[in-house]
Formats: C-alpha cells, sequence, structure tokens
C-alpha cells in the first residue's frame, strides 16, 4: 500500500474511531445534568457550571484524537 | 411576509452578494486548498531573533489588552476616598471592562472562597489572554494576509498562480512558478509553545501556591512515609501518592493540548469550509468558533482555578480517618 493512502486511512480511522469514546461520554453527562435540573431546578446554574467542566473533560480526549490524526496527516 | 422581506435594503444586498461571486469568477479568484502548518512559520527577523506569526499574534494580543486596559482606567479618580460620588459612576469602556470584571469575579469567589484576592489576578489575566489569542481567529484577515513564498519540499504542493500580489486558484505546474501563502497573522493559541507554556505556568503556580499554604506537608499527598505504619492501607495510599505526582505532568500536557486541538483545528475547519464553498459555508463555523474560544478560555481559567483551590486546601481532607 503506497505510503499516501496508508496515511490517509489511519487519519481517517484516529479521529474516527477516536470521537466515539468521547461522544457517548457526553451524552451520558449531559442527560445526568439534564435529570439533575429537572429534579432541582432552583440549582441549574450550579449544574450547569459542573456541567461545562466536565464537557470541557471529555471532549480533551476527542482533541487529543484529532490532534494525532492532524499530524498523521500534514507533518 | 415575502413583501416585509423585500425591503430596498435588503435587495441591494442581495444584488452586491450576487455581484460579489460574479466579480471574481471573472477576476479568476478563487479559493485556493489550505497549506495546513502545524509549526508556526518564521516571518521576519528581529536581529538574531526569529519572530514567527504566532508569536507577532501574542504581541498585538497584548497590546490590544493593554491599550484597552488603559483606556478604561484613565477615567478612574486617583484619590478613591475624596471623590464625590458622581466621579465613580463609570462610563463607556471603564462600564464595559468593570461588568466582565465583575462576573469573572463571582465566579471566581464561587469557587475559591476567602482565597479570592491571591488567585483572582493571575486566573483573570489568563483568562483574558487565552480570550484574545482565541477570538483572533475569526477576524478577517487572519490566515488570508501574508507572504507568497515558493512552496517547500515538504509541503507536497506545486503551488498555485499568483497575479501580482493576489493568489488564485490555478494550480501552478512546478514548485518555481507556483507560490503558496505564509500568512502574517495566526493566533498564538495554535501555537503548542503558546499553549504549553501557559500549562507550564499554571501547574507550577498551583504548585507554588501549594507548597506556600501548606509548608513542607504539600508532598504528603504524593508520598507519605508515616502511612506505612498503618498497615496495608499505606502501601495502597503511597502507589495512590505516585499515580497523583505522574498526573500532575499528565495535567500539563492536557492544558495546552486541549487549547491547542480546540483552536487549531477550529481554524483548518474554516480554512477548509472556505475552500468548499466560498463566502457561504463558513458562516456557521464562524458562529461555531467564536462559541468555541470563548467556551476554551473559560475552560482554561476555570480548571486552572480549581487545581488552585485543591492545592492550598490540601489532601489531607480527603484522609480516612
Amino acid at each position: 500500500m503506497d505510503i499516501n493512502v496508508a496515511r490517509n486511512f489511519a487519519a481517517a480511522l484516529a479521529i474516527g474511531l477516536g470521537a466515539i469514546g468521547p461522544g457517548i461520554g457526553m451524552g451520558i453527562l449531559g442527560s445526568k445534568a439534564m435529570e439533575a435540573i429537572g429534579r432541582n431546578p432552583e440549582a441549574t446554574g450550579q449544574i450547569q457550571t459542573n456541567m461545562i467542566l466536565g464537557f470541557a473533560f471529555t471532549e480533551a480526549i476527542a482533541i487529543y484524537a484529532l490532534v494525532v490524526a492532524l499530524i498523521i496527516k500534514f507533518v | 411576509m415575502l413583501k416585509r422581506l423585500l425591503t430596498v435594503r435588503n435587495l441591494i444586498i442581495l444584488v452586491a452578494i450576487v455581484a460579489l461571486f460574479v466579480i471574481s469568477g471573472l477576476l479568476g479568484l478563487g479559493a485556493y486548498k489550505p497549506v495546513v502548518e502545524l509549526a508556526a512559520p518564521v516571518v521576519f527577523h528581529i536581529g538574531p531573533f526569529s519572530v514567527t506569526n504566532a508569536i507577532f499574534c501574542a504581541w498585538l494580543a497584548m497590546l490590544l489588552l493593554i491599550i484597552v486596559s488603559w483606556l478604561a482606567t484613565r477615567r478612574m479618580p486617583k484619590n478613591l476616598e475624596a471623590a464625590s460620588n458622581t466621579d465613580l459612576v463609570p462610563k463607556g469602556i471603564q462600564n464595559v471592562m468593570e461588568t466582565i470584571i465583575e462576573v469573572v469575579y463571582d465566579l471566581v469567589k464561587d469557587i475559591a472562597g476567602p482565597k479570592v484576592s491571591k488567585f483572582f489576578p493571575i486566573v483573570m489575566t489568563i483568562f483574558l489572554f487565552v480570550l484574545v489569542s482565541n477570538w483572533f481567529d475569526v477576524l478577517p484577515g487572519f490566515g488570508t494576509i501574508g507572504k507568497l513564498e515558493h512552496p517547500t519540499e515538504e509541503m507536497a504542493t506545486n503551488g498555485y498562480i499568483a497575479k501580482g500580489a493576489i493568489l488564485t486558484s490555478q494550480p501552478a505546474a512546478s514548485p518555481q512558478e507556483g507560490y503558496v501563502m505564509v500568512s502574517l497573522f495566526r493566533p498564538p493559541s495554535t501555537d503548542l509553545n503558546f499553549t504549553l507554556g501557559l500549562a507550564i505556568i499554571s501547574v507550577g503556580l498551583s504548585w507554588y501556591f501549594g507548597i506556600r499554604a501548606q509548608g513542607a506537608s504539600f508532598f504528603k499527598q504524593f508520598l507519605d512515609v508515616s502511612a506505612f505504619k498503618k498497615g496495608p492501607m499505606g502501601v495502597v495510599q503511597n502507589f495512590a501518592g505516585l499515580l497523583e505526582f505522574v498526573g500532575q505532568f499528565t495535567r500539563i500536557i492536557s492544558f495546552s493540548f486541549r487549547l491547542f486541538g480546540n483552536i487549531f483545528a477550529g481554524e483548518v475547519l474554516l480554512a477548509v469550509m472556505a475552500f468548499l464553498i466560498p463566502y457561504i459555508a463558513s458562516l456557521p463555523f464562524y458562529g461555531l468558533e467564536v462559541f468555541v474560544g470563548f467556551i476554551q478560555a473559560v475552560v482554561f481559567m476555570m480548571l486552572t482555578l480549581v487545581f488552585f483551590v485543591t492545592a492550598t486546601m490540601g489532601h489531607g481532607s480527603e484522609e480516612h480517618q
């Protein structure tokens, strides 16, 4: 297999498979946050702040996968 | 409802957009396939010091922040006790900056409690610097104004034909004829050096605050020799402490890559979208970039703050007694 073909495959697989986990994780996080807001609408502000914090951590994993894909493709 | 939309102003805007398409088609202008460089390229030299475009834009961001803060504070009375109440009312840019500072101060006070006056200056500085660097990405001119150069070996492209100072989208036949644009402006957060520096400062300062608040017992969270006496739980605790120590270094990597990956990917996305359908396809992505830039600045600030607070609060409070 030509090196450029392999590179394209590798970049696509890296970001494609790497986004599955964080996607599921952020979905779970969001749904639990919605549940919590539904139970206790007064605490919405605090729940939102912590939810954004949680989003940042899980999204970072997807960003690592994206950086690896970019490095494979462009460096 | 259609009648309400067809005002004269809207028709003029529509005609202007169509004219833009037609004129750029006639002149042969086009968006070329973007050349993505992970490392920021050098654009000019000051003596022996080579300046990359990300460093240049970091200086621009600092200049902008300094000018805004000078403008916001020049009407403040010097002697706050002696000023009358009407003198103290803020106007204009001072009002805007005071609103921003008040919102962030409340947020920091929520998380930090009594230590807010120690943490607030550095956290606010990090927030403003990262926010300005991220929002530079959506300004016009970033990624489009630059120097034309012949493509180097590693770019794997022949470049495009340049008409005078404007690069068209017709591919050239050889690297000697074609040109590639090296952008003069690039948001500083797309350079891994910038984000790595900020991450090292954040984590280093959390160690500094922790040692200043707790003294030498700051290191007890990593290696607790006295816990060995308590039996097998001591071994587990020390192992957890070792993992915690390694975790401090992975924090540096995680901070820097989170910011770098988000903003760099956003820049590449904008360039590729502009290449696919010019003028139109990048519009929703500009909105996304504004949002993502703001969120990443907030997240960097809040994570830094949370690490400061846990370092000074001490892990002794979570020990099983």
